[in-house]
């Protein structure tokens, strides 16, 4: 009984260093296509906040969409902001945010990127999920229907927690990476 | 704002594609986006000139992957060359170490030697205070995680200090024949809570950590929020560096070392205390 102990043990122990190995392997090309796959996320994202933000949006319309924007976040993701005059971050909930958002209840909404991101290298945590943080730069305008102008440029730095899950298609196994957004921390800059 | 050779080297070096940007009637110049060192990563990747002139990651397949030319043009840009404490013969110094062509040294994210001290705001007996988190990356079976390394709360220093025993104190101890009388007389140590310290041990060091955790378990310590951050490196033999972020204008701006000392193992010490307030 004993010696089948430890078999099972070193067994489990290979298996579990293999999948330590495999996760910490990503390669170059992998890399590439998970990091389009989160900026696909971010633009979508994007999008979300433009059409939330926009008076024109009927109200069911917005709620649908904030239902689909919290699609791309994990549970519990916090959105942290702080501006120039405060360097305190403010925390919402991603939906508490986005509902404030809709209250602000601009006539018009733009929000324009601009083409320089930064992509950080994948990390392993503990629990076997890789993260990564994805900074973009925003300008927000938002116009209210008396004319004013409310605009800033804002350094947006994203989490992306990258999983390697399975599903079955045609009874068969299939491997995919799924990329799901994170706490984003927002930081008004001078530029 | 200063024109340094390192900005022209960094001019030099920003793509084509990074060029101003015209949002209607707003018109933004991205260069200087590209040439802020946006994450700490990025930090690392352009010290060890594993980040290409497009912003693209190079990895070790990769032609210009650390290599010599390419660090020589980063090294320089990643200082804060606005600031005076950073003297021009230290940085040739450390920057000619690192550069070797024969031993070059590079950062390892997960080469220990390098901790976050994170500014934090806490409610502590009703109102807002500063405390200071210090903050290692720990390696685990499964990746790393960032730890709790120690803590500094100006209310726990005051109240519970480091005893000063380097001063024989003549005047607060229980005596060697306390235990005759039942140790009756320790009324007195808890009779003055301020000279409390000298009745430990002469090895007793307070564990700030560990009240920071009670008083936080206990609900009378609450988290309000994050203020800013830096991190120190030690990870380079014989210097220590810090990066900080400069959110401005231009073309120097991001994580940058905003100070350089060239240290020895002595001085290391006493600086790694300082920096722990211990």
């Amino acid at each position: 009984m004993k010696r089948f102990s430890l078999i099972l043990i070193i067994m489990t122990g290979m298996a579990f260093s293999y999948t330590t190995q495999a996760q910490t392997d990503i390669s170059p090309e992998r890399k590439r296509a998970i990091d389009s796959l989160a900026m696909e996320k971010i633009r979508d994202l994007g999008k979300y906040i433009s059409i939330i933000g926009n008076k024109q949006t009927p109200f069911s319309e917005a709620k649908r969409v904030i239902d689909r924007t919290l699609e791309l976040f994990v549970e519990e993701a916090q959105m942290g902001v702080s501006s120039l005059s405060r360097e305190e971050v403010i925390y919402y909930a991603i939906r508490e945010y986005l509902e404030r958002l809709m209250l602000l209840n601009y006539d018009k909404v733009k929000i324009e990127w601009f083409n320089i991101q930064y992509i950080s290298d994948l990390e392993l945590q503990p629990d076997g999920r890789y993260v990564g943080v994805i900074t973009i730069f925003q300008r927000f305008e938002g116009t209210s229907d008396d004319g004013l102008i409310y605009k800033d440029v804002t350094k947006k730095d994203i989490t992306v927690y990258v999983e390697r899950k399975q599903t079955q298609i045609g009874g068969k196994l299939i491997g995919f990476w799924d990329v799901l957004l994170g706490d984003i921390r927002v930081v008004e800059t001078t530029k | 704002m200063i024109f340094a050779p390192a900005i022209f080297f960094l001019l030099v070096f920003i793509p084509c594609h990074a060029q101003s940007q015209t949002f209607g009637d707003f018109k933004y110049d991205e260069t200087a986006l590209y040439a802020e060192t946006k994450q700490v990563n990025q930090f690392f990747r352009r010290f060890n000139g594993e980040e290409d002139k497009q912003g693209e990651r190079l990895y070790e397949k990769d032609r210009d992957f650390r290599t010599y030319k390419l660090r020589k043009k980063y090294v320089p840009t990643l200082f804060n060359l606005e600031s005076s404490i950073l003297n021009d013969a230290g940085k040739e110094n450390f920057s000619e170490l690192v550069l070797d062509k024969d031993k070059p040294v590079f950062l390892d994210f997960h080469g220990g030697a390098w901790l976050c001290e994170l500014n934090t705001l806490f409610i502590y007996e009703g109102r807002e205070q500063e405390l200071t988190l210090f903050l290692v990356l720990q390696e685990e079976v499964v990746g790393s995680k960032w730890v709790i390394d120690g803590v500094y709360f100006e209310p726990f220093y005051d109240l519970l200090k480091k005893p000063d025993n380097s001063n024989f104190n003549d005047s607060k101890f229980l005596h060697p024949l306390s235990h005759e009388v039942g140790f009756m007389n320790i009324f007195r140590v808890f009779n003055e809570s301020d000279s409390l310290e000298y009745f430990g041990n002469k090895y007793f060091q307070p564990d700030y950590l560990s009240l920071f955790f009670y008083e936080i378990k206990k609900g009378r310590l609450e988290f309000k929020t994050v203020k800013d951050l830096k991190f120190h490196f030690f990870q380079i033999d014989g210097w220590y560096f810090e990066l900080t972020y400069f959110n401005r204008a231009g073309y120097n701006s991001g994580w940058l070392i905003s100070n350089l000392l060239e240290i020895d193992e002595k001085n290391r010490d006493i600086l790694l205390n300082y920096i722990y307030h211990e």
